[in-house]
């Protein structure tokens, strides 16, 4: 994973420049979204893997499925990828491209968990301690884990902050 | 102590009461892969070298190669129930490990763990692993004298409190023997011991436990253990968790003295991780920093200045110097001490005895050259009476290694050289000693003087160490107050010579042996 990482970030930051140059970064974060949720099909692996599968053949598969979705320049990225047998790298380059975005857009994604589902006006609150916190703007996305008793936990990137029961019993089970 | 159940539920709801909950922030990763005690994990982005990690079950790790977007961390211990996609959490805090009195007479883990049986460890103090030696303005020159107990040793190589002195030799040549006896002579006289063990067999660490126990050395004895079956990670950190619990006394202003009982295999067991690593193996396939493991480790023994130490303890303790003496073993294969570790290690000390197997084998045990050992800084800490005696053993023995090579082919060889090599093979009689029979230093001093002034030149070689015997408890018996005289100053006036030529000269005439 981090040697596929590794590899993937000149693709991810090649594809980045072009982007803000054309000021094209969400389309491009949709064909990247796309191609990658593809290459995570087992079948496309697969096929990818396949030694039988020649290149040109794999080139019009994936323009085939992917169709409408890939712009001019997009259709040129997967023909590179093929090229260069790094189609696989899709998912990690993705990945990539949201972060180099975020951060070029000034914002962090993060994720919040809670035991309850947020209101509305809760969720404004998060927004604005979070932003205090991070010094930075934050798009959140939320999703519930019962698992939590009581609490969140708020991640953002690999910092997290746990704020929930769960946790809160986790160490004080450690302090016993 | 006898704890009832009421006792351990009002420990507890106090625990819970002085609980305080706070909101825990921390950095997270993933494990990406576990191959050998390495484990790869994703994330942590804000990972320091050498940091603790904690993965699922309490179980932790230490983080040693921080790349763009891995780290790879080596497991502290077992790793059977991590799987891959387990969250790893950053701690903060550098490796440390309890130091303190408490842990005196126990024997812990590398990580300071107990592992006798004994229950916990009472200390609350923590040290981390890894500290940066005292510098050069905190230092004091070495000027007293560690006894090992050990005639051939503490007359000819003598150790200095604050020195670093090699112990090198084959296996089976009685490099342990050695340290178990300076740990035995220490009793009574302040000086706290730790014997890390590197990679041992758990039989031979119980029977070096059993012994100290049998001599009354474990109470001012720690005994750091990390076996041949635990993870090369802790036989890696065994000496450094040693150490720190070494200048725990060191800058109380106390003494201490410990033993790494071997570097070789921590050397190995480093080797083994650098290798699982992908870190580039250099000569003999070790990593390219196997050097400084052992300096840094061998830097931190050394003799701290009252200022210091005064210092340390927040001006508690005033006027007294501390140190911490260090004696590492180094087991070389078939004699060769110009292999990669042995050599660095050399280097690093201020000396070394070196062990010989043909010397063990013909019964001189402790198995000492005294040609190739050499103390650079000790003399200067010698006893005096060891001191000005030791120089004429010494002297005695070098003559003797000259001549007894060419003796060997010459039928008749002149007066003098005679005398020489018959001296020379009594000497080499008389620094026999047995093992856990440490000597003080007034028998040292009674049995050197008894070879300088030639009253061994009459008897048969095979008859030395009986005579030896019979004048140490015919002086214990008949002359205590001179014996404890001599080992309350250390002197050797011409009062004291007097009084133990006179005495020898008794012994001779009245005594049988």
């Amino acid at each position: 994973m981090s040697e596929l990482s590794t590899l993937a970030r000149p693709y991810a930051e090649a594809v980045f420049k072009i982007a803000v140059e054309s000021k094209s970064a969400s389309d491009w974060s949709e064909m990247l979204g796309f191609l990658s949720a593809v290459m995570q099909d087992k079948e496309m692996l697969a096929i990818v893997a396949n030694p039988k599968v020649s290149q040109e053949q794999l080139t019009t598969l994936i323009l085939d499925i992917c169709q409408d979705q890939l712009k001019e320049q997009g259709i040129n990225f997967v023909k590179l990828l093929v090229q260069n047998d790094r189609l696989i790298l899709a998912p990690q380059i993705s990945e990539l491209f949201e972060a180099y975005k975020a951060e070029h857009e000034g914002y962090v994604d993060v994720e919040i968990t809670s035991a309850y589902a947020l209101t509305k006006d809760e969720q404004k609150k998060f927004v604005s301690t979070l932003k205090k916190q991070l010094g930075k703007d934050v798009q959140i996305t939320t999703s519930i884990d019962k698992s939590l008793i009581g609490g969140f936990i708020a991640k953002a990137g690999d910092k997290v902050i746990d704020g929930s029961v769960k946790g809160q019993l986790q160490q004080l089970a450690k302090k016993l | 102590m006898q704890l009832n159940p009421s006792e351990i539920s009002d420990l507890i709801k106090k625990k819970i009461e002085n609980f305080d909950v706070s909101v825990e922030a921390h950095t997270e990763g993933t494990v990406v892969s576990i191959t050998d005690g390495i484990i790869r994990v994703h994330g942590l982005s804000e990972a320091m070298q050498g940091e603790m990690l904690e993965f699922p079950d309490n179980t932790f790790g230490m983080a040693l190669n921080l790349e763009r977007d891995s780290v790879g961390v080596v497991m502290l211990g077992a790793y059977q129930h991590i799987t891959e996609g387990d969250t790893v959490k950053c701690t903060g805090k550098i490796l440390e490990v309890p130091v303190g009195e408490a842990l005196l007479g126990r024997v812990v883990d590398g990580l300071g763990k107990p592992i006798d049986g004994k229950g916990a460890v009472d200390t609350t103090e923590t040290s981390p692993v890894e500290k940066i030696a005292p510098g050069v303005i905190a230092r004091q020159s070495v000027d007293q004298p560690v006894q090992l107990g050990l005639k051939s040793i503490d007359s000819m190589i003598p150790v200095g409190r604050g020195q670093r002195e090699l112990i090198i030799g084959d296996r089976q040549t009685g490099k342990t023997a050695i340290a178990i006896d300076a740990i035995i002579n220490q009793k009574g006289t302040g000086v706290k011991c730790i014997y890390v063990a590197i990679g041992q067999k758990r039989s031979s660490i119980a029977n070096v436990v059993r012994k100290l126990e049998e001599h009354d050395a474990l109470a001012h004895t720690i005994i750091v253990s990390a076996s041949a079956s635990e993870a090369a990670a802790l036989q890696f950190i065994a000496p450094y968790t040693g150490c720190s619990m070494g200048e725990f006394f060191r800058d109380k202003g106390e003494d201490a003295l410990i033993i790494y009982d071997d570097l070789t295999k921590q050397a190995w067991a480093y080797r083994q991780m650098s290798l699982l690593l992908r870190r580039p193996p250099g000569r003999e396939a070790y990593p390219g920093d196997v050097f400084y493991i052992h300096s840094r480790l061998l830097e931190r023994a050394s003799r701290i200045n009252a200022a210091e130490v005064e210092k340390l303890t927040g001006g508690k303790v005033k006027g007294k110097t501390g140190s911490l003496t260090a004696l590492p073993i180094i087991e070389t294969q078939g004699g060769d001490v110009s292999a990669f570790v042995p050599t660095n290690v050399i280097s690093i000390t201020d000396g070394q005895i070196f062990l010989e197997s043909d010397l063990f084998n013909s019964g001189i045990r402790p198995a000492v050259n005294a040609g190739l050992s050499v103390s650079r800084v000790g003399g200067a800490a010698q006893t005096k009476i060891i001191k000005k005696l030791g120089g004429g053993i010494r002297l005695d023995l070098a003559q003797y290694r000259e001549l007894a090579a060419f003796a060997q082919f010459a039928s008749d060889l002149d007066e003098s050289t005679r005398k020489q090599i018959e001296r020379g093979q009594r000497v080499t009689e008389l620094m026999k000693q047995d093992q856990y029979s440490p000597m003080s230093v007034a028998e040292m001093g009674v049995s050197l003087h008894a070879a300088n002034e030639g009253f061994l030149d009459d008897l048969e070689v095979a008859k030395v160490r009986d005579f030896e015997a019979a004048l140490q408890s015919y002086m214990k018996s008949e002359e205590a107050d001179l014996m404890k005289q001599i080992n309350d100053t250390g002197n050797y006036s011409d009062d004291i010579k007097k009084g133990i030529q006179s005495a020898i000269e008794t012994f001779i005439k009245t005594s049988s042996w």
